[in-house]
């Protein structure tokens, strides 16, 4: 079944690049440039994994993050938080928050693509465990 | 402190100037092996005799007792605790400077140099992390370069791109790259525009260098103004309407009030006050200016000085002078001398006996310097209510703070709650030295109700030896009396036990406990409240940006 990866980011090169990458690597994509949007659409299609861009308008990176893990089924969902280099602050945040990885802009595409793959094929039978306990 | 080698400048200068020992010991009247025993440091010398010697010698009286260096070393010493190098002593810095002048000099001028780098740089620090177009602009470039990147390792890695992905792609760099240089040009317009603002410490710091270089006091100036004031009141006219008379007659300058204004000025043939100008600081400006228009060229030729490099150190200089010349017009020497003495230097007494205000009287005093007429020994300073700190006069012993605020437990800042009178304080330094602070809020006259009140304190400093001799002291005759520790500013000061820490000490606490966290000085364990952890992180972030 082809795993599918949503980006929440508003940068509409970025994420056409983005979008390019993913697919070409045969994953499905959705891409929301606004925080509320897209948190609705990870809320309801449940994408296996999330590029979340923390300076979003509506919600930022931050709360969208926040407001992810306090959703059932969600608490696990693999998410790569997408900074800026020299913003040691924010990555250590958004880890706290429950990130799982960062990548730091301007990002090489092949490390990005490591670690989407990396993330993919740990989180696939953890999150399978997870949602059968919380969703079932 | 360790004893100045005061014999050997003696004999040095005496070599230049080409006179024997023999011809100087004769001109200053005593016998040549005593010289001989002087420059050789085997007698002690001071007072009369050495007065009469650099006079001889045609040499300042500071270059030969070494006063001169004192606060050179003094500099080398606050400088070097200024960067952590606390077992740096007093004594070895003397050896240093009497040794090698220049080079001290040239570690001074470096520092000031280094400061000025470090204030630009917190400055742009400052810049760089607050203003939001900056930030903005960082943003923009970020993600130029991410897209840029990203897209030319696209085209770098997949061949497999069919010509409408490879030319959509290529154009997106194209595009990006033009924005990125316009980001960047944004970015280089707005720093080029912080570069006026950087403001550098050195023309104040070279000014304060001259005035301390002449010793506070200015013979050419007071001479001029003895001369100049024996003029106007030659057929018995009283002094200011005979300043005000001669501005307006010579010199063709109408003193009048303006509203509105925030500080007095010269517009054409005006010199226009504020109003609720007080009348001792209207008197004040009109001596100033008609000092600037008659002692012009005298003023043109003290500032003519080596010391002075910049044309803002000279314009500040002779504001300086002028400044002085004002207070020696309004207040001859000798009889302010004479009336201090007898008032016992009570500033308030003086003022109204003169005509002057707190702080005209006190710079006053300050200058009362002349080699065998000489006033008290005093030190001056003035602050703003958040501790700002501008005119230090240091004299010798007590180190005026060069770099940065001064302890806060200093009357200094007592007096802005002290309205209406001086405050008093005897106080003893870390290393056991005493002074008298005696400190007095002042204002500038009595602005508009919907204007905020400028106010100032004003501080005198004098060796508690003199005690005796102010009216000051009186309170702190009984050796009962504990006098108030403090330091010269929480940086340089080993008490480790002060409730009004602000800053981490870069000295150790004296006594060094042996294994004592030299690390972490910051605050004694029971001081250990909010304001002390609060503010312990300020200055170390500041000198981590500054180093």
């Amino acid at each position: 079944m082809t795993k599918t990866v949503l980006i929440a980011e508003d940068e509409p090169f970025i994420v056409e690049s983005l979008t390019f990458l993913l697919k070409k690597a045969g994953y499905g994509v959705e891409s929301h440039g606004d925080g509320k949007a897209a948190l609705d659409a990870i809320i309801a299609r449940r994408p296996d994994l999330v590029l979340l861009d923390i300076m979003l308008p509506g919600i930022n990176g931050f709360d969208l993050l926040r407001q992810l893990r306090g959703t059932p089924g969600l608490s696990r969902t693999p998410v790569i938080a997408l900074t800026a280099k020299g913003q040691e602050a924010d990555r250590q945040r958004m880890l706290e928050l429950g990130a799982d990885a960062f990548v730091t802009k301007p990002f090489s595409n092949k490390d990005l693509m490591i670690r989407i793959e990396a993330l993919l094929a740990d989180g696939g039978t953890s999150r399978a465990a997870a949602a059968g306990r919380t969703d079932g | 402190m360790a004893r100045l080698p005061i014999g050997a400048r003696i004999r040095d200068r005496r070599r230049e100037q080409g006179l024997t020992q023999s011809a100087l010991a004769a001109a200053a009247g005593i016998s040549a092996s005593y010289l001989n025993l002087i420059e050789h440091d085997k007698r002690a010398i001071g007072g009369a005799l050495l007065r009469r010697i650099a006079e001889i010698l045609e040499i300042d009286v500071g270059h030969l007792s070494g006063s001169d260096d004192a606060r050179l070393a003094q500099d080398l010493v606050e400088l070097a605790r200024s960067f952590g190098s606390a077992t740096l002593p007093e004594d070895s810095a003397l050896g240093f400077v009497a040794r090698f002048p220049d080079w001290a000099r040239a570690f001074v001028h470096l520092h000031r140099r280094y400061r000025e780098s470090a204030d630009a740089a917190l400055a742009l620090s400052d810049r760089l992390s607050q203003d939001p177009a900056l930030v903005e602009i960082s943003h923009a470039v970020l993600t130029q370069v991410t897209a840029i990147r990203s897209f030319a390792e696209i085209l770098d890695s997949h061949g497999d791109l069919v010509p409408e992905e490879r030319g959509r792609f290529a154009s997106i760099i194209s595009q990006q790259s033009d924005e990125l240089a316009n980001s960047a040009r944004q970015m280089l317009d707005l720093l080029g525009g912080t570069r006026g603002q950087v403001r550098s410490s050195t023309p104040r710091d070279e000014v304060d260098d001259f005035i301390i270089a002449h010793g506070n006091h200015f013979p050419a100036l007071e001479q001029a103004c003895d001369h100049l004031r024996a003029e106007l009141t030659d057929a018995g006219a009283d002094l200011a309407a005979a300043v005000d008379e001669r501005l307006a007659g010579r010199h063709g300058l109408r003193t009048s009030v303006a509203a509105g204004l925030d500080r007095a000025q010269v517009q054409g043939d005006r010199l226009l006050l504020p109003e609720g100008t007080p009348e001792a600081s209207a008197r004040f400006l009109q001596a100033r200016a008609l000092a600037e228009r008659e002692l012009g060229e005298l003023l043109d030729g003290l500032t003519d000085d080596p010391r002075l490099t910049t044309e803002d150190s000279c314009a500040g200089a002779r504001a300086a002078l002028a400044r002085y010349a004002a207070g020696a017009l309004r207040f001859p020497y000798e009889a302010v001398l004479e009336t201090a003495e007898a008032l016992r230097y009570d500033v308030d007494r003086l003022a109204a006996r003169f005509g002057g205000s707190f702080e005209q009287i006190a710079h006053r005093l300050v200058t009362l310097r002349r080699p065998g007429a000489a006033g008290i020994p005093f030190a001056f300073l003035r602050a703003d209510p958040a501790g700002n700190v501008s005119k230090p006069f240091s004299i010798s012993g007590l180190r005026m703070p060069r770099l940065g605020g001064t302890c806060p437990l200093w009357a200094l800042h007592a007096a802005f709650a002290s309205p209406d009178r001086p405050i008093a304080q005897l106080v003893e330094m870390p290393e056991g030295e005493r002074y008298l602070f005696v400190a007095r809020r002042v204002t500038k006259g009595s602005g508009p109700f919907d204007a905020p009140p400028v106010a100032f304190s004003v501080m005198l400093s004098c060796d508690a030896a003199y005690l005796d001799r102010l009216v000051y002291g009186d309170a702190f005759a009984s050796r009962a009396t504990r006098p108030t520790p403090v330091g010269v500013n929480c940086r340089s000061c080993r008490r480790g036990d002060c409730a009004q820490r602000a800053h981490p000490p870069i000295l150790p606490s004296a006594p060094a406990r042996p294994g004592a966290a030299a690390r972490q000085p910051s605050a004694p364990p029971d001081l250990g409240d909010a304001r002390t952890l609060r503010d312990s992180s300020q200055p170390e972030k500041r000198r981590i940006l500054a180093s």
